[in-house]
């Protein structure tokens, strides 16, 4: 039987992004992503090479824009997996109506194109609603398999929120990188 | 037959009034059925057909409420429905009796309580028979096959979980009964590779094979890593054929890598590329979503395969290669009339090749010469999986 260490409790608070599909099925954008503090080593390895997350990092931001935060290559999505809160009446860093952010977040390094700066970005998961289906983000360009969970974007990361039912996603800065 | 009798009389009543009524049921014996009514009943399916296909819809426009359509592969007609809850997984008994969905619901809509259950249904009646909870829950994971397998003689389901902390649900489908958790630690889902016991992928790149008892008692031996976790990972989907003691696994670059099941271990025993070089140069690669299949007889691994750039293994594969991993060769290859994300052949003697598109077109091919048989539209919102009893 599972008993539920203060590890896994702990882990479960560290919620990541959901991973959601569109109506075309390609899977929605993971880049550049790693966990905060790569605190789920022990279970779940992380991959802190570094060079992989700069290399797509980099790809996002010769496209990224600081503009509108509704299109998918908005500077702060360089990470991002999902359907977009500001396209479902909620922000870069609030939940629309009904929705519960998720207890935590994971975090992507993405380049600022207004001053060239990289900033540390939370992801965090708006759940308890069913999804908002506005603004899908897709891409699988470094998408790794559900065996690779930190990078993979199959699975529902609304652990720890009241109900796992997965709505949409937003992105705040949490520093500078 | 007499309570068919009672409501057609009782709804005459109701459509003609109290005094005709008594008259009617005065009346000589099925003389009102003839004039204002006929008799209802409910369709029993016949033993599942090896040419049934069924469609797993996960339905992203409602998460909540997905469902299972069953088409005839042979005339493409519909046969029926069963209803499930978020991201299912859908398991066939070997005998055709009973179909199992694993699944998850919550008391109210999205919200409220979650239960994660096995629920059974028979094959024929497609009524709700029997249920089994999970109460450490389960993967929520865009469905995939080897999230939830049976033991190969139908009597355990084995249902992978991740909260994120993974495991695997052992079930007595038997006894209808939760047995309990095995703990796999970081490594995920089920590769059944023999009567009990059953392989899964680590971050590593390495399986972890884990041999079980019928009282839930288990045991995970650790392997080297046989592919680079990092680079070119393997797929979830792979090739198993249990009876026959192998395994096929895809990476996306399309490396293929043969493996035997030897008494509930892995012994990874050759690994070859699908493409020539001047095929990578073309793009070639494996891709979609359940892209390859095995047919036990006729010895051959069908994989979908397209053009495109590295990060594209979800793309719809645009042709269908044959593999005989004896002469680790290609030994066939055609091209689908739509790019299709899974695709399925059938395990009997003279298979059906089902292939699933984003838009939930079916296709059905005849495997051998790649030959375009039918298409059935309308198969789903957005489906994902395709099964076959028996298969």
């Amino acid at each position: 039987m599972q008993r539920e260490t203060v590890l896994d409790r702990w882990i479960e608070r560290l919620s990541r992004r959901f991973a959601q599909r569109s109506s075309r099925r390609s899977l929605l954008a993971r880049l550049g992503v790693a966990l905060v503090g790569g605190a789920l080593l022990p279970l779940l390895p992380v991959d802190r090479s570094g060079q992989f997350r700069r290399a797509r990092a980099q790809a996002f931001f010769e496209n990224a824009q600081a503009e509108d935060d509704t299109q998918c290559n908005y500077w702060r999505y360089c990470a991002m997996d999902g359907y977009l809160c500001t396209c479902c009446n909620g922000g870069v860093t609030a939940c629309p109506p009904g929705a519960e952010p998720s207890p935590t977040s994971w975090v992507g390094s993405c380049v600022n194109p207004q001053d060239g700066n990289t900033y540390l970005i939370a992801y965090r998961d708006c759940c308890g609603k069913e999804v908002c289906g506005r603004c899908p983000c897709l891409s699988t360009e470094g998408e790794m398999p559900v065996y690779r969970p930190q990078l993979s974007n199959d699975i529902d990361w609304c652990f720890g929120a009241r109900s796992m039912v997965y709505h949409c996603t937003g992105a705040g800065i949490v520093g500078r990188a | 037959m007499r309570s068919s009798l009672a409501v057609a009389v009782s709804i005459l009543a109701l459509a003609t009034g109290v005094g005709q009524a008594q008259q009617a049921t005065q009346a000589p014996p099925g003389q009102e059925r003839l004039d204002v009514t006929e008799e209802w009943s409910t369709v029993t399916l016949p033993e599942a057909s090896p040419h049934w296909i069924w469609v797993l819809d996960v339905a992203f426009d409602n998460l909540i409420a997905s469902r299972i359509n069953i088409f005839d592969g042979d005339s493409g007609k519909f046969l029926g429905v069963v209803h499930s809850g978020f991201v299912p997984n859908l398991l066939l008994s070997p005998d055709k009796r009973e179909i199992y969905v694993d699944e998850t619901y919550w008391s109210r809509g999205s919200q409220g309580d979650r239960v994660d259950v096995v629920s059974i249904y028979d094959a024929r009646t497609l009524l709700r028979t029997g249920e089994v909870i999970l109460p450490q829950g389960r993967a929520l994971i865009v469905p995939k096959l080897p999230t939830a397998q049976l033991s190969p003689d139908g009597r355990f389901l084995l249902s992978f979980n991740m909260n994120p902390a993974t495991s695997v649900s052992l079930v007595d489908i038997r006894e209808r009964r939760y047995v309990g958790e095995i703990e796999t630690p970081g490594c995920s889902f089920v590769y059944p590779t023999g009567p009990r016991s059953f392989s899964l992928l680590c971050p590593d790149g390495s399986f972890a094979d884990v041999t079980y008892d019928d009282s839930g008692r288990a045991q995970i031996a650790n392997n080297q890593p046989f592919f680079d976790a990092e680079s070119d990972p393997v797929f979830e989907h792979a090739a198993i054929d249990v009876a026959g003691g192998r395994g096929y696994f895809l990476s996306y670059e399309g490396m293929f890598y043969e493996v035997a099941f030897e008494n509930g271990r892995t012994r990874v025993t050759d690994r070859w590329s699908l493409t020539t070089a001047e095929e990578k140069e073309d793009g070639w690669r494996p891709g979609g979503w359940q892209l390859v299949s095995w047919h036990p007889g006729l010895r051959r691994a069908f994989v979908l395969m397209h053009r495109g750039p590295r990060w594209s293994h979800k793309q719809p594969g645009e042709e269908v290669w044959v593999v005989d991993p004896e002469a680790n060769a290609i030994v066939d290859r055609f091209a689908l009339e739509e790019p299709s994300i899974s695709l399925l052949v059938t395990p009997d003697a003279e298979p059906l090749l089902a292939t699933l598109t984003d838009t939930g077109v079916v296709g059905i091919y005849d495997p051998e010469s790649g030959e375009h048989l039918r298409s059935i539209d309308g198969t789903g919102v957005t489906p994902f999986l395709l099964h076959a009893a028996g298969g």
